[in-house]
């Protein structure tokens, strides 16, 4: 233990450590990448990499990978010893680095999502990862890597229940019952302590005193985890076929025919050749959807809304309620027939990450029941009489339908394709904009999640006295806007929206979901 | 200070520079003015800080081209500088009235913030949505005694930031924006 990295706020019993395979899982990847590229050059040259490989540079390349391999494995080991962290009521704790020194602290009332990932690697071995998103920007968030799969669902609901409010029993009720597993990886000590063997007794272990809720298989967790309850599922076939309805297989096809007469006028199969590469590089795109849409599920629980999704790389995300900022409904031009549409959301904190489509999918692909469905999930109460009446009129109404106020008709003038979409409908609860004639869209932004508002206008909007509104979300796929609108009716709406999204944030449910607002 | 607080419709002599602000607001640009709200306009300095950038960068530019022109004797060289010294001329002339253009208004909830003359917006934010403000001066708006204010909610998209500023003004905005911000402190 390292007495540089002390924190007063966090008892020296409740720190604890990922789990030790960490570094092994880890240190692949150094590996993996020195072959890609050494044999990536080597490939240039077939017969001088035979030649090689043939007498004694067989050794040599075996000795450099593993070099290799035992310092991307030692410097992995040495980040593990360095990386302890701890959950308190208020907060996640989380020291890492080994030159330069990191603590992280994230408030657990600004949670906004866990995610539990799961790589293939890691799903063979029983381990996953555990992701806390806060609202802090790009990279704010938490990474646990990795732990064991009970415990990283165990760490999860303890989470997700301590941000929601509740409070942890007193450390007097909860360790009684395993005071003997003291050893090793702090979570679970009783059931796997003989597993876990190469776990140094560094960061004083779990002793009896741990506040920290550890579900030993004696006892009741502390915490147990919400129930849920599936909302809907993604059948396999619709993925496939929805994949394949996509703008890319379009642009394949297209490709294709393309070479084949370029080939056939020409009498050169050479043009064919470029076939290869396209293939790669949209097959390549298609098996990513097809990847992270299979086996999509959501749920909802009292800790808000369950996603679980991936062929090889699993992931299941809980969102709790309140933090979804705002939704979108797009229906690419392919889909219409099947009139299937695709439901994204802004989530603060998923913004910005590496694998941001990823997190931000709420459906990939859903029946226009589905769409609905989604919705209602995010947003329980639609503030009107008949919500499926409204969504009806989003999805695929123009002008009037539904209430909406629509563009004038002199828009057709700076957009003449889909002025008709353009639309917004004000409700109780939310802000509800239509838009796109090819490609439909619907964004849903409830008032007490605006962030800002703004209004636009260009030259041409101005000669026809037209503005455009823009709602400001946080970074995510979706950023509403109606455009077009009349120009008065746009600087009233500017001015009754920021009223609304006052009086929605008044009254809105507290930041910690199950405690009442105080 | 050359701050001072300007009605809806300020007394403004130049009829040509002040398409969106003077008595004479066509239709098209009521939007941009909400009833009840009294702008406050940015330093005229701003202008003048730009219009030294402007030069800065056009200057040289203008003298090294003509230098060529005058040493090669190659004819077509002027027109190249012919063009850099139409794009400075047109900056000078659009500068003055971008500067005259922006404008901000504290109302009892949040913050407006307008700017532009062709491309023209309006931002509205709600002083609990806030998560930071930053004042910044360059070396150039020090010289001139400005500095911009920055308004930073959880979204990227919000593009609140009033240059121009005369230095106490900016610290006054960012304490009084800070303050009433924890007043009304909300979470996302």
């Amino acid at each position: 233990m390292n007495a540089s990295v002390h924190d007063e706020h966090v008892p020296d019993e409740a720190w604890r450590r990922v789990h030790p395979v960490t570094p092994a899982l880890k240190g692949w990847k150094s590996v993996v990448a020195v072959v890609v590229i050494v044999g990536y050059q080597a490939a240039d040259d077939v017969r001088s990499a035979a030649d090689l490989l043939g007498g004694p540079g067989w050794l040599i390349a075996l000795g450099i990978v593993l070099l290799v391999a035992l310092v991307g494995w030692g410097y992995a080991a040495i980040a593990w010893r360095h990386m302890r962290f701890a959950v308190t009521d208020e907060a996640v704790h989380l020291h890492s680095g080994v030159l330069f020194r990191t603590q992280r602290q994230a408030r657990l009332d600004r949670l906004q999502a866990v995610d539990v990932v799961q790589p293939l690697v890691a799903r063979l071995v029983g381990l996953a990862e555990l992701r806390l998103e806060v609202a802090g920007g790009s990279g704010s968030g938490v990474q646990l890597a990795y732990l064991r799969e009970p415990d990283a669902q165990a760490l999860r609901s303890e989470l997700l229940a301590l941000a929601a409010g509740l409070r942890r029993p007193t450390a007097a009720t909860a360790p009684a019952a395993h005071a003997p597993g003291t050893v090793s990886t702090p979570v679970d000590p009783t059931a796997h302590a003989p597993a876990d063997v190469g776990t140094p007794d560094a960061t004083g272990s779990t002793s009896a005193a741990s506040p920290v809720p550890v579900p030993p298989a004696s006892s009741i967790p502390a915490f147990e985890e919400a129930p849920e309850q599936e909302v809907y599922s993604l059948p396999m076939p619709r993925l496939l076929a929805a994949t394949l309805r996509s703008a890319t297989v379009v642009g394949l096809v297209v490709l294709v025919i393309g070479a084949v007469v370029a080939a056939a006028v020409s009498r050169d199969l050479g043009a064919l050749a470029v076939l290869f590469p396209a293939f790669v590089g949209f097959g390549g795109a298609l098996w990513g959807r097809v990847n992270a849409g299979a086996s999509f599920r959501a749920a909802l629980s009292p800790d808000g809304i369950r996603l679980r999704h991936g062929l090889t790389e699993q992931r299941a995300q809980t969102v709790p309620p309140g933090r979804v900022q705002a939704v979108q409904l797009t229906q690419p031009l392919w889909w219409r027939r099947k009139d299937w549409w695709k439901v994204d959301i802004n989530v603060a904190g998923y913004g910005q990450g590496e694998d941001a489509s990823r997190a931000t999918v709420l459906h990939p692909v859903a029946t226009r029941d589905e769409a609905a469905t989604a919705l209602w999930l995010v947003l329980p109460d639609l503030g009107v009489p008949e919500p499926r009446a409204l969504v009806d009129a989003a999805l695929s109404g123009v002008d009037d339908e539904g209430g909406f106020t629509p563009a004038p008709r002199r828009a057709r003038w700076v957009d003449p394709v889909s002025w008709r979409r353009h639309g917004v409908r004000v409700t109780r609860t939310a802000l509800v904009i239509r838009s796109g004639r090819l490609i439909r869209q619907v964004a849903v932004v409830p008032h007490e999640r605006t962030q800002s508002l703004g209004m636009e206008q260009g030259p041409l909007q101005r000669r026809l006295g037209l503005a455009s509104f823009v709602v400001h979300s946080t970074p995510g796929p979706v950023a509403p806007r109606v455009d077009h609108l009349d120009g008065r009716v746009a600087a009233a709406l500017l001015d009754e929206q920021a009223e609304r999204a006052r009086t929605a944030r008044a009254t809105a449910r507290a930041e910690q979901w199950m405690r009442e607002r105080s | 200070m050359s701050t001072e607080p300007t009605t809806a419709r300020p007394p403004e002599p130049d009829p040509a520079s002040s398409a969106g602000t003077t008595a004479a607001t066509t239709n098209a640009s009521l939007p941009f003015e909400p009833a009840g709200v009294t702008w406050t306009a940015v330093s005229p300095r701003l202008a003048a800080a730009r219009l030294t950038t402007i030069a800065l960068v056009f200057g040289p530019l203008v003298l090294v081209l003509a230098a060529l022109a005058l040493a090669t004797g190659a004819s077509w060289l002027w027109v190249p500088t012919g063009v850099v010294v139409l794009l400075a001329l047109w900056g000078a002339v659009l500068v003055p009235r971008q500067v005259r253009a922006m404008a901000y208004a504290e109302r009892a909830d949040d913050l407006l913030v307008r700017r532009g003359i062709l491309f023209r917006s309006l931002v509205v934010v709600p002083y609990g949505r806030m998560q930071y403000v930053d004042v910044s001066a360059g070396p150039f708006a020090r010289r001139f005694g400005i500095a911009s204010v920055q308004l930073h909610t959880a979204s990227p998209a919000t593009t609140a930031s009033i240059d121009g500023l005369p230095p106490a003004e900016a610290a006054r905005l960012r304490d009084r924006l800070a303050s009433r911000g924890e007043a009304r402190l909300a979470g996302l």
